[in-house]
């Protein structure tokens, strides 16, 4: 890089220690924090959202004081501004600067009794009656259906309210919080062996990412880096975590376009997924595999037959994939609906497959590289179209490239030590961890003492995509809803913690 | 469409036999905790489960509340002499107490699967199956869709998902039950016709598992709703599931016998 670009790239920390008086802290590598007075919160997000940053998490934190924590995904790093709130119960709404802050505040509201000040409309967001809705009527002769909790089908609960005059969906409000656990308040107390269970269990279908990020968290809190061959098998068991969720959403939308072979063969390749994730581990959702250090315990099956089985799966996928992408009735529901445009994705800071859709280059895995993805590469999948179509070809991309990726891992594994859990010291710290989950980043800010867990806050990919998921819906119908509702893959469990 | 087919066709038969056949898991599969030694147990033990489902008596004899095991092995990595995981899918039981191992009672498993062959063979009528999420961590669901796939196809035993609770025969419940989701479960519940069986699925639906520590929740489907069949498990495998719905159609039959 010569001199000159070096300089085009703008420190946040030069940008906001004068404008705005805030303090550097120390943090271990991949995030910088910033101390700041809470009046000038808004501001500082603004000033990084103008140079590209996105927001990406927005909750209280309790260490080294009780403060409120916005972290900007800013040119590869994560800027944690942190403003200590000193009693305060309120502080200025980020929702001036970003839409992407409009669902945490309300959540903020409802949970910590923080009133963000400017805020369109603090409405009740957590645990909502699902007879009594606010009814936003976007013109004359407009009529409401609301959807769920209970829907129609094996779906997780959450409430969609769908504006419409018959025919096209006028506006779309999403209504999480149906099912949310106070799981992070779970994680109170717990040692690291059963706090990484609650992790787990927020979101079964990301259970590995949450595992990881949360792992990861508590590793970078203390110093501590697994060993080479714990990471590499941590690699394995997310990227089988991503194939099975990318032909779930296959699963899923060959059967809103009742295509019987097409979800039965989809059906097959992502048991065969889960088997072999069985077989590795036990566990068919990659539970009890990873502990903060490392692994928990070895895997129950050699990479040969791992590799011999995905051999075989990457045959069928090719066949199955190539017939699918080639029945009109079936690309026909997908190509144009629920369209989103960069701009869109940009402003409600999207991320995941829903971002790389629009042809951002977003995943952790590559701009935030963490464990074994330092040393194993791979491409981020991209394509321009931006709909239900074009998510779905970016999922083809990633099982593709996930499978190149477990290649690699395990291409090394034998030429690295036995040792798969590294000790913990019991020392206190915090800091964030993350991960790409199928679904997009996940993150996690954790918080420790004495070799128990104080403090977990979790940003998670569900919970800021769905917004965009309303957006989604431009001259779409009612019958094209499901189809895009699937092709966001999103969990309510991963937005309801 | 005739490509289509043709898939169809080469793929062939991979439908499992369950439960006219014993379906076996992989080795290590974690289904079940058991107890291999129940005596001279240590109080520190209960220590060792983050959801407090073993107990230690004061003469030393240690039980196991399968409902309320999340099966995350670490009794069985503390203890390998003592816990141990079951090599079978099956957890499902009609009463809360028989979950519990370690005590005399539970069920023969041999002569159950007996029984539920000859049931489904001579189950002539379809049973309706209405799904609520009550607060799940997504698992079940993925397990209770898997039903549908070639592997499990539980249409083969008469089973189908219903849109409607008013046709449904079977309430089939994931999670611990959340406050804003009670009262849609109830009122899915009362909606249904009689008989109506209601089965748990899943350790946060039989116990509150994780949650039940935390204040909101209800802690089980059976603090809301009556529950007839409780299917352990974290999330209970497709073989589970089939093996609870199947016994629940006995509770129907019963029911509408009565």
């Amino acid at each position: 890089m010569s001199a000159e670009r070096l300089r085009l790239v703008t420190d946040p920390v030069e940008l906001l220690e004068p404008q705005l008086s805030a303090a550097v802290e120390d943090s271990p590598d991949g995030e910088r924090r910033l101390r700041l007075p809470l009046s000038r919160i808004d501001a500082a997000v603004e000033a990084l959202a103008l140079r590209g940053g996105q927001l990406a998490a927005l909750f209280p934190v309790t260490a080294p004081e009780p403060s409120l924590l916005a972290a900007v995904a800013f040119q590869g790093d994560l800027v944690a501004l942190r403003a200590p709130l000193d009693g305060a119960e309120t502080y200025p709404s980020l929702s001036r600067v970003t839409p992407a802050a409009l669902l945490p505040e309300r959540e903020l509201h409802d949970r910590w009794r923080l009133t963000a000040v400017g805020h369109p409309d603090l409405l009740q967001a957590v645990d909502p009656d699902p007879d009594r809705f606010d009814r936003r009527i976007v013109g004359e002769q407009t009529f409401v259906i609301p959807y769920g909790p209970i829907r129609s089908g094996v779906f997780e609960s959450i409430q969609y309210v769908i504006e419409t005059g018959g025919e096209d969906v006028l506006a779309l409000h999403v209504r999480p919080f149906f099912k949310h656990r106070r799981l992070e308040q779970r994680f109170t107390g717990l040692g690291f062996d059963h706090a990484v269970q609650v992790a787990e269990r927020v979101a079964a279908i990301a259970g590995v990412a949450h595992a990881t990020a949360f792992c990861q968290a508590v590793e970078r809190a203390l110093g501590v880096e697994p060993t080479r061959r714990a990471q590499r098998w941590r690699v394995v068991h997310a990227e089988l975590e991503r194939i099975a969720n990318h032909l779930d959403v296959a699963v899923k939308l060959a059967e809103d376009a009742a295509l019987a072979v097409g979800v039965a063969r989809f059906g097959i390749l992502k048991e065969q997924i889960q088997r072999l994730r069985a077989q590795l581990c036990g566990s068919r959702f990659g539970r009890g595999v990873l502990v903060p250090g490392g692994l928990a315990a070895p895997p129950l099956l050699e990479p040969r037959v791992a590799l011999a089985v995905l051999d075989g799966f990457e045959r069928q996928l090719r066949r199955d994939r190539r017939l699918l992408l080639g029945t009109a009735s079936f690309t026909d529901r997908l190509v144009g609906s629920g369209a989103l445009d960069r701009e869109t994705v940009e402003a409600y800071a999207g991320i995941g497959p829903v971002a790389r859709a629009c042809g951002i280059a977003a995943d952790a895995r590559f701009e935030r590289p963490y464990g074994a993805y330092v040393r194993v590469g791979g491409r981020i999948a991209t394509v321009d179209e931006g709909d239900a179509m074009g998510r779905l070809r970016v999922r083809f991309h990633e099982i593709r490239e996930s499978l190149h990726i477990i290649r690699q891992a395990f291409e090394r594994l034998d030429k690295y030590g036995p040792e798969l859990r590294s000790d913990l010291p019991d020392a206190r710290g915090a800091a964030f961890g993350w991960a790409e989950a199928p679904m997009g980043e996940l993150i996690y800010w954790v918080e420790v003492a004495a070799g128990l867990v104080r403090t977990v806050r979790i940003s998670s990919p569900s919970l800021r995509n769905w917004p965009l998921f309303a957006a989604s819906f431009r001259g779409d119908v009612l019958t094209d809803f499901s189809f895009i509702e699937h092709s966001f893959g999103l969990t309510p469990a991963g937005a309801d913690r | 469409m005739i490509e289509w087919i043709a898939r169809g066709l080469r793929t062939g038969i991979v439908t499992t036999r369950y439960p006219k056949r014993p379906e076996h898991p992989p080795a290590g599969f974690r289904g079940r905790v058991d107890i291999l030694e129940a005596d001279h147990g240590m109080p520190h033990l209960e220590a060792t489960c983050p959801t407090g489902a073993i107990h230690v008596n004061e003469d030393g004899r240690v039980s196991l509340d399968q409902g309320r095991c999340i099966l995350c092995g670490l009794c069985v990595a503390a203890d390998p002499v003592r816990f141990a995981f079951a090599h079978g899918y099956e957890t499902a039981t009609r009463r809360r107490a028989s979950l519990i191992a370690g005590e005399p009672g539970a069920d023969a498993l041999e002569d159950l699967r007996a029984t539920l062959g000859e049931r489904s063979r001579t189950l002539r009528r379809s049973i309706h199956i209405r799904h609520v999420d009550a607060g799940s961590d997504g698992g079940e669901e993925w397990e209770i869709q898997a039903l549908n796939n070639p592997y499990y196809d539980m249409q083969r035993l008469g089973f189908f998902f219903t849109l409607s609770p008013r046709h449904a025969d079977i309430l089939l419940v994931t999670g611990a039950v959340t406050p804003a989701m009670r009262t849609p479960l109830l009122r899915a519940w009362e909606t249904m016709p009689e008989p109506k069986a209601v089965v748990a699925a899943g350790t946060d639906a039989c116990s509150g598992g994780l949650s039940a520590a935390v204040e909101t929740s209800a802690g089980g489907v059976d603090a809301v709703l009556p529950v007839d069949v409780y299917v352990p498990g974290s999330p209970p495998s497709p073989i589970a599931l089939l093996h609870g719905l199947l016994l629940a159609t006995g509770v129907l039959t019963r029911e509408a016998a009565a």
